[in-house]
């Protein structure tokens, strides 16, 4: 088996980039309204462990309530773990607070599901772009920032020249390419992408992933993929960790995964995806 | 089975007049169902699938709609009906089932209770004996323990349930066309499958005829006999499923199957994105309404409009394209080698030259 992972590409080469330790996530699940009691918890995340290598491209798959986006949201820190250690180059973060943890946030960013929604209609592109520099203190001279912010757009295949717009004067894979820049912003080692292109029309659903793929290879990004969707998966991960009810089933590399699944969620999975086999109708309805 | 299709669209145009101008949702679009049979029309969102299936409802009257063709169902055409006449039409021998199964249900009454008014709606039923056919449809889209769900609120089914819901409301008049919209596309997987199978099976066991719209090939390979590929309003391309995958025409369509990645076959180092975005209904293209994101599309194409033509030896097999029927021929066998848009360009040389 190949490596799959760009060793090397970090500071310190062969260790791996995220080191994830039985990560528990739980949300409490409560009942009245001044005198507030715990009844249960709903375990998003449930003993979570899995490593990603500098370079790479970790692909997570699951189906709604798998925990995959709650897994995501821990790694990034905006959620606390119930139990479990998170590692980021090194470092614990698990815990991490104020001044160290904005440190930390500036080398993992975050590309949404919905370009819609995450980007604030009243701003203009060029200041929805230039927004994490203005958060981490950089480029404060203006004419340097707005340089940047324009060789930014014209990385992610946006024209400069629209710098003044707002975001509804733009098509949905153009506002997931806006998305893209303000995430490469700080020049990231790690970017989530959670379901990246669920939300997009099929014709332009290439655009954007090709575009994830380029800017990996020219920045040398660690790239961990969210979807549901098994063939986007396919084509773009090294290695794929299947989550199911707030577990990881399975965790394999791309070929080994999609030739031979091992656990019985995935072989479900993948015989679910419509048109690829024949044999759907194997389903138990 | 007679020879005359159960459904036949003969040129149906819709407009919706805006402040900002008029949306041509559909442009000139036919089609045949025949009865017990399914089509799949395929198409991104603003493709005008999705109007096009309200207006076969009747559901685009109150929307302003403009509409002009025919559409024939069983020799009648409803656009000549009364509305009482489609209200009785509605929900009888044609039904829908909505892509939002959540939104589509009412929140406050029992979903037992809207599977009965559904009925009774059409058939003058004791409510005991419609109560008994609520159940037995829950049972038979697979919901578990009918008898007790029957009593539950929308808010109590998971979407996959909800879904079969809806179907079960829609098939309890045991219509003889059935417009599925979208059934799929808010589920998982797994539920997506198990759905897909149920309209298969039910299909079957009531001989009813199926349109099926999704924007997801996976989804039209699955299911459809037939499947009509829509861009802005029109029909661009319309093939049995198995030719349609295996020696498309139109440059859309090979667009689109370029563009997503596959669980089958090697992994593709690169994706072949369609450039552009899909365009505007009320500012459309001029001539091909494809051709500003054709990589093969030549000057005159922007001028003169495609009539959709049986391809060479193959009467089923219908394309709206300017392109030389040779021309695409040699296209595609490029691009299915592996070739890109510019580099089959290359080896075919120009369209001009082959016209």
């Amino acid at each position: 088996m190949s490596t799959a992972a760009g060793e090397g590409l970090g500071t310190r080469p062969g260790e791996p980039l995220v080191q994830v330790r039985e990560l528990v996530k739980h949300f409490p699940i409560t009942r009245g309204i001044i005198f507030q009691r715990r009844i249960g918890a709903t375990k998003a995340v449930d003993g979570v462990s899995f490593e990603v290598q500098r370079g790479e491209t970790l692909g997570i798959v699951g189906e709604t309530g798998c925990g995959k986006t709650t897994t995501a949201r821990l790694i990034m820190r905006l959620l606390d773990a119930t139990a479990g250690e998170i590692r980021f180059d090194g470092q614990d973060i698990t815990r991490l607070k104020g001044a160290p943890l904005k440190a930390v946030r500036r080398e993992m960013q975050m590309v949404f599901q919905d370009p819609y929604s995450s980007l604030n209609p009243r701003k203009t592109i060029g200041s929805i772009i230039s927004e994490p520099f203005a958060i981490h203190g950089l480029h404060r001279d203006s004419s340097e920032r707005k340089r940047t912010v324009r060789e930014l757009m014209d990385t992610v295949g946006l024209n400069p020249e629209h710098y003044n717009r707002y975001p509804h004067e733009f098509s949905g894979g153009e506002r997931q390419r806006i998305g893209v820049a303000r995430a490469l912003a700080l020049k990231p080692k790690l970017l989530i992408a959670d379901e990246p292109v669920s939300a997009l029309d099929v014709s332009i659903q290439a655009q954007v992933l090709n575009l994830l793929r380029d800017m990996q290879r020219r920045f040398g990004l660690t790239l961990v993929l969210i979807s549901h969707d098994l063939s986007v998966v396919r084509h773009m991960c090294d290695r794929v960790a299947v989550m199911y009810r707030g577990e990881i089933v399975e965790l394999a590399f791309n070929e080994e995964l999609y030739s031979q699944p091992s656990h019985p969620y995935t072989r479900a999975l993948l015989a679910a995806v419509p048109g690829a086999r024949k044999d759907r109708r194997t389903i138990p309805e | 089975m007679s020879a005359e299709p159960l459904l036949r669209v003969e040129d149906l145009h819709v407009e919706f007049p805006t402040e900002d101008g008029v949306v041509h949702a559909v442009d000139g679009l036919s089609y045949d169902v025949r009865r017990g049979r399914t089509l799949g029309i395929v198409g991104e969102s603003g493709s005008g699938k999705t109007v096009s299936s309200l207006t076969t409802m009747g559901l685009t009257r109150r929307m302003g709609a403009r509409i002009s063709g025919r559409i024939l169902f069983e020799g009648r055409d409803l656009l000549t009906l009364s509305e009482e006449e489609m209200r009785k039409l509605r929900g009888n021998d044609i039904a829908m089932v909505f892509q939002d199964p959540l939104s589509s249900l009412h929140p406050l009454y029992r979903v037992g209770a809207q599977i009965v008014e559904a009925l009774r709606a059409h058939r003058d039923v004791p409510k005991a004996h419609a109560h008994a056919r609520a159940i037995e449809l829950l049972g038979l889209v697979g919901i578990p323990d009918p008898g007790r769900r029957v009593n539950d609120y929308p808010h109590e089914f998971s979407g996959g349930e909800r879904q079969r819901a809806m179907i079960a409301m829609a098939l309890v008049n045991e219509p003889k066309l059935l417009i599925a919209d979208e059934p799929t596309t808010a589920l998982d997987v797994t539920v997506q499958a198990q759905i897909l199978a149920l309209l298969e099976r039910l299909q079957r066991e009531l001989a009813m005829a199926i349109v099926i719209v999704t924007h997801d090939l996976g989804v039209v390979a699955e299911m459809a006999e037939y499947i009509a590929v829509m861009y802005a309003g029109r029909i661009v391309e319309t093939a049995p499923a198995e030719r349609l995958f295996s020696a498309p025409e139109h440059p859309y369509t090979w667009g689109l199957l370029k563009s997503i990645p596959t669980l089958e076959g090697p992994r593709v180092q690169e994706l072949e994105p369609i450039p552009g975005s899909p365009p505007s209904l009320i500012h459309r293209p001029s001539g091909c309404h494809f051709h500003p994101r054709c990589p093969y599309a030549q000057p005159e194409h922007a001028r003169i409009d495609p009539r959709s033509e049986p391809v060479p030896g193959e009467p089923a097999h219908r394309v709206a394209c300017l392109l030389e029927p040779a021309t695409r021929r040699r296209l595609w066998a490029q691009l299915r080698a592996g070739w890109t848009p510019a580099e089959a360009l290359i080896a075919v040389g120009s369209p001009e030259g082959q016209a």
